[in-house]
Protein backbone atom coordinates (compact mmCIF):
# COMPACT_ATOMS: atom_id res chain seq x y z
CA UNK A 1 0.00 0.00 0.00
CA UNK A 2 1.34 3.40 -0.68
CA UNK A 3 2.01 5.36 1.87
CA UNK A 4 -0.13 8.48 1.17
CA UNK A 5 -3.29 5.67 1.15
CA UNK A 6 -2.53 5.07 4.78
CA UNK A 7 -2.54 8.60 5.47
CA UNK A 8 -5.26 9.60 8.03
CA UNK A 9 -7.97 11.30 6.74
CA UNK A 10 -9.53 14.17 9.24
CA UNK A 11 -11.78 16.65 7.51
CA UNK A 12 -14.38 18.27 9.94
CA UNK A 13 -13.90 21.32 8.30
CA UNK A 14 -15.67 22.32 12.30
CA UNK A 15 -12.05 20.97 14.30
CA UNK A 16 -10.08 22.12 11.48
CA UNK A 17 -7.48 25.03 12.75
CA UNK A 18 -6.38 26.90 9.86
CA UNK A 19 -3.51 29.26 10.74
CA UNK A 20 -4.30 32.67 9.48
CA UNK A 21 -2.64 32.64 5.68
CA UNK A 22 -4.79 29.74 4.99
CA UNK A 23 -8.05 31.37 6.57
CA UNK A 24 -7.08 34.66 4.38
CA UNK A 25 -6.24 32.41 1.35
CA UNK A 26 -9.87 30.72 1.41
CA UNK A 27 -11.51 33.58 1.59
CA UNK A 28 -9.57 34.75 -1.68
CA UNK A 29 -11.29 31.99 -3.36
CA UNK A 30 -14.66 32.73 -2.22
CA UNK A 31 -14.11 36.81 -3.14
CA UNK A 32 -12.88 35.39 -6.38
CA UNK A 33 -16.04 33.66 -6.94
CA UNK A 34 -18.15 36.27 -5.77
CA UNK A 35 -16.36 38.96 -8.14
CA UNK A 36 -16.39 36.53 -10.64
CA UNK A 37 -20.48 36.91 -10.10
CA UNK A 38 -20.36 40.09 -10.05
CA UNK A 39 -19.38 40.68 -13.50
CA UNK A 40 -22.93 40.83 -15.44
CA UNK A 41 -23.70 43.50 -12.32
CA UNK A 42 -21.06 45.57 -13.45
CA UNK A 43 -21.51 45.70 -17.01
CA UNK A 44 -25.45 46.41 -16.03
CA UNK A 45 -24.69 49.31 -14.32
CA UNK A 46 -22.23 50.85 -16.74
CA UNK A 47 -24.79 50.36 -19.79
CA UNK A 48 -26.82 52.27 -17.19
CA UNK A 49 -24.49 54.79 -16.17
CA UNK A 50 -23.52 55.83 -19.56
CA UNK A 51 -27.38 55.54 -21.15
CA UNK A 52 -28.72 58.92 -19.98
CA UNK A 53 -28.31 61.71 -17.20
CA UNK A 54 -31.38 59.86 -15.13
CA UNK A 55 -30.04 56.58 -15.56
CA UNK A 56 -26.97 57.99 -14.15
CA UNK A 57 -28.60 59.28 -11.70
CA UNK A 58 -30.64 55.98 -10.53
CA UNK A 59 -27.23 54.05 -10.07
CA UNK A 60 -25.39 56.56 -7.84
CA UNK A 61 -29.03 56.96 -5.90
CA UNK A 62 -28.03 53.17 -5.00
CA UNK A 63 -25.71 54.83 -2.77
CA UNK A 64 -28.33 55.27 0.04
CA UNK A 65 -30.71 52.48 0.08
CA UNK A 66 -29.84 49.97 3.45
CA UNK A 67 -29.98 46.82 1.05
CA UNK A 68 -27.72 47.85 -2.08
CA UNK A 69 -25.35 49.71 0.60
CA UNK A 70 -24.76 46.68 2.23
CA UNK A 71 -24.38 44.70 -1.09
CA UNK A 72 -21.79 47.97 -2.44
CA UNK A 73 -19.74 47.19 0.90
CA UNK A 74 -19.71 43.17 0.18
CA UNK A 75 -18.61 44.11 -3.39
CA UNK A 76 -15.80 46.27 -2.27
CA UNK A 77 -15.29 44.26 0.78
CA UNK A 78 -14.42 41.46 -1.78
CA UNK A 79 -12.07 43.19 -3.82
CA UNK A 80 -10.27 44.94 -1.44
CA UNK A 81 -9.71 41.41 0.25
CA UNK A 82 -9.16 39.58 -2.92
CA UNK A 83 -6.27 41.95 -4.46
CA UNK A 84 -4.70 41.76 -0.99
CA UNK A 85 -4.46 38.91 -0.37
CA UNK A 86 -3.62 38.55 -4.04
CA UNK A 87 -0.56 40.65 -4.13
CA UNK A 88 0.60 39.00 -1.08
CA UNK A 89 0.76 36.01 -2.94
CA UNK A 90 2.48 38.02 -6.13
CA UNK A 91 5.37 38.34 -3.55
CA UNK A 92 4.75 34.93 -2.30
CA UNK A 93 6.04 33.81 -6.10
CA UNK A 94 8.47 36.45 -5.63
CA UNK A 95 9.82 34.23 -2.75
CA UNK A 96 9.32 36.93 -0.11
CA UNK A 97 7.98 35.69 3.30
CA UNK A 98 8.48 32.10 2.48
CA UNK A 99 9.62 31.53 6.42
CA UNK A 100 6.35 30.40 8.82
CA UNK A 101 6.89 33.51 10.83
CA UNK A 102 6.83 35.55 7.84
CA UNK A 103 4.02 34.37 6.46
CA UNK A 104 1.56 34.63 9.75
CA UNK A 105 3.05 38.39 9.59
CA UNK A 106 2.31 39.42 6.20
CA UNK A 107 -0.73 37.26 6.38
CA UNK A 108 -1.71 39.64 9.56
CA UNK A 109 -0.45 42.79 7.94
CA UNK A 110 -3.26 41.84 5.18
CA UNK A 111 -5.84 41.82 7.77
CA UNK A 112 -4.88 45.21 9.21
CA UNK A 113 -4.74 46.77 6.05
CA UNK A 114 -8.10 45.22 5.40
CA UNK A 115 -9.58 46.87 8.44
CA UNK A 116 -8.09 50.08 7.67
CA UNK A 117 -9.35 50.77 4.19
CA UNK A 118 -12.79 48.91 4.93
CA UNK A 119 -13.25 51.31 7.86
CA UNK A 120 -12.06 54.33 5.41
CA UNK A 121 -14.60 53.59 2.62
CA UNK A 122 -16.92 53.07 5.40
CA UNK A 123 -16.40 56.75 6.19
CA UNK A 124 -16.66 57.77 3.24
CA UNK A 125 -19.12 56.40 1.34
CA UNK A 126 -21.79 56.85 4.35
CA UNK A 127 -20.96 59.36 7.00
CA UNK B 1 10.83 19.96 -19.80
CA UNK B 2 8.29 17.93 -21.62
CA UNK B 3 5.22 19.25 -22.89
CA UNK B 4 3.70 17.50 -20.05
CA UNK B 5 5.17 19.79 -17.35
CA UNK B 6 5.36 22.71 -19.41
CA UNK B 7 0.91 22.00 -19.32
CA UNK B 8 -0.01 24.15 -16.34
CA UNK B 9 2.45 26.99 -16.74
CA UNK B 10 0.65 29.59 -18.96
CA UNK B 11 -2.54 29.61 -17.19
CA UNK B 12 -0.33 30.15 -14.28
CA UNK B 13 1.63 32.72 -15.96
CA UNK B 14 -1.16 34.48 -17.45
CA UNK B 15 -2.94 34.16 -13.91
CA UNK B 16 0.38 36.38 -12.69
CA UNK B 17 0.09 38.85 -15.39
CA UNK B 18 -3.82 39.74 -15.32
CA UNK B 19 -3.27 40.03 -11.63
CA UNK B 20 -0.79 42.77 -12.02
CA UNK B 21 -2.58 44.40 -14.64
CA UNK B 22 -5.82 44.22 -12.40
CA UNK B 23 -3.81 45.35 -9.52
CA UNK B 24 -3.07 48.66 -11.38
CA UNK B 25 -5.94 49.35 -12.88
CA UNK B 26 -8.02 49.56 -10.06
CA UNK B 27 -5.42 51.59 -8.31
CA UNK B 28 -5.53 53.98 -11.02
CA UNK B 29 -9.56 53.87 -11.53
CA UNK B 30 -9.87 54.68 -7.81
CA UNK B 31 -7.44 57.21 -7.33
CA UNK B 32 -8.51 59.25 -10.38
CA UNK B 33 -11.88 59.03 -9.14
CA UNK B 34 -11.80 59.08 -5.30
CA UNK B 35 -9.01 62.07 -4.96
CA UNK B 36 -9.02 64.02 -8.03
CA UNK B 37 -12.54 64.34 -9.66
CA UNK B 38 -15.97 64.56 -8.75
CA UNK B 39 -17.63 61.91 -10.14
CA UNK B 40 -20.89 63.47 -12.55
CA UNK B 41 -22.25 62.49 -15.45
CA UNK B 42 -20.62 64.89 -18.20
CA UNK B 43 -17.19 63.92 -16.50
CA UNK B 44 -18.18 59.99 -16.55
CA UNK B 45 -19.21 60.31 -20.41
CA UNK B 46 -15.83 62.96 -21.23
CA UNK B 47 -13.58 60.10 -19.35
CA UNK B 48 -15.26 56.96 -20.82
CA UNK B 49 -15.06 58.48 -24.39
CA UNK B 50 -11.33 59.48 -24.14
CA UNK B 51 -9.56 57.05 -26.36
CA UNK B 52 -6.11 55.69 -24.11
CA UNK B 53 -9.02 54.96 -21.15
CA UNK B 54 -11.24 52.83 -23.52
CA UNK B 55 -8.39 51.02 -24.39
CA UNK B 56 -7.48 50.65 -20.67
CA UNK B 57 -11.25 49.84 -19.79
CA UNK B 58 -11.14 47.14 -22.35
CA UNK B 59 -7.75 45.73 -21.13
CA UNK B 60 -9.45 45.58 -17.79
CA UNK B 61 -12.03 43.44 -18.34
CA UNK B 62 -9.89 41.20 -20.93
CA UNK B 63 -8.04 40.93 -17.81
CA UNK B 64 -10.45 40.05 -15.63
CA UNK B 65 -12.48 37.70 -18.39
CA UNK B 66 -9.05 35.60 -18.35
CA UNK B 67 -8.42 36.08 -14.65
CA UNK B 68 -11.88 34.46 -14.30
CA UNK B 69 -11.36 31.80 -16.26
CA UNK B 70 -8.19 30.28 -14.76
CA UNK B 71 -9.66 31.27 -11.49
CA UNK B 72 -13.12 29.48 -11.62
CA UNK B 73 -11.92 26.73 -13.95
CA UNK B 74 -9.18 26.28 -10.96
CA UNK B 75 -12.30 26.16 -8.18
CA UNK B 76 -14.64 23.97 -10.94
CA UNK B 77 -11.33 21.51 -11.09
CA UNK B 78 -11.12 20.94 -7.22
CA UNK B 79 -14.64 20.80 -6.64
CA UNK B 80 -16.95 19.03 -9.24
CA UNK B 81 -15.83 15.18 -9.69
CA UNK B 82 -18.60 14.49 -12.13
CA UNK B 83 -17.07 14.32 -15.46
CA UNK B 84 -20.29 15.87 -17.37
CA UNK B 85 -21.25 18.36 -14.64
CA UNK B 86 -17.67 19.66 -15.09
CA UNK B 87 -17.83 19.43 -18.60
CA UNK B 88 -21.05 21.55 -18.82
CA UNK B 89 -20.10 24.20 -16.03
CA UNK B 90 -17.05 24.99 -17.65
CA UNK B 91 -18.79 25.29 -20.99
CA UNK B 92 -20.70 27.45 -19.51
CA UNK B 93 -18.32 29.83 -17.71
CA UNK B 94 -16.56 30.17 -20.70
CA UNK B 95 -19.80 31.39 -22.67
CA UNK B 96 -20.58 33.58 -20.08
CA UNK B 97 -17.10 35.04 -19.77
CA UNK B 98 -17.08 35.32 -23.85
CA UNK B 99 -20.82 36.52 -23.85
CA UNK B 100 -19.63 38.99 -21.16
CA UNK B 101 -16.80 40.41 -23.27
CA UNK B 102 -19.17 41.10 -26.39
CA UNK B 103 -21.80 43.06 -23.77
CA UNK B 104 -18.26 45.47 -23.06
CA UNK B 105 -18.02 46.27 -26.66
CA UNK B 106 -21.70 46.95 -27.56
CA UNK B 107 -21.53 49.12 -24.20
CA UNK B 108 -18.25 51.07 -25.33
CA UNK B 109 -19.78 51.74 -29.04
CA UNK B 110 -23.24 53.28 -27.36
CA UNK B 111 -20.62 55.96 -25.42
CA UNK B 112 -18.88 56.54 -28.74
CA UNK B 113 -22.10 56.95 -30.46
Amino acid sequence: MLLHDRRPKYLNLFKIKLPIAGIISIFHRLTGILLFLFIPLSLYFLQLSVKDASSFQEVTALMHYPLSRFFILLIVWSLLHHLLTGLRFLLIDMEFFLDRKLSSLSAWVVVVIEALLMFAVIVGLFL
Amino acid sequence: MSMVALEGLRPWILQRLTAVYLLLYVFYVAVYWLFFNSFTYNHWLQWLSDDSNQILLSLFYLSMLIHSWVGIRDVLLDYIKPFLLKLLLLFGVALFLIGSGFWLIKILMMVKA
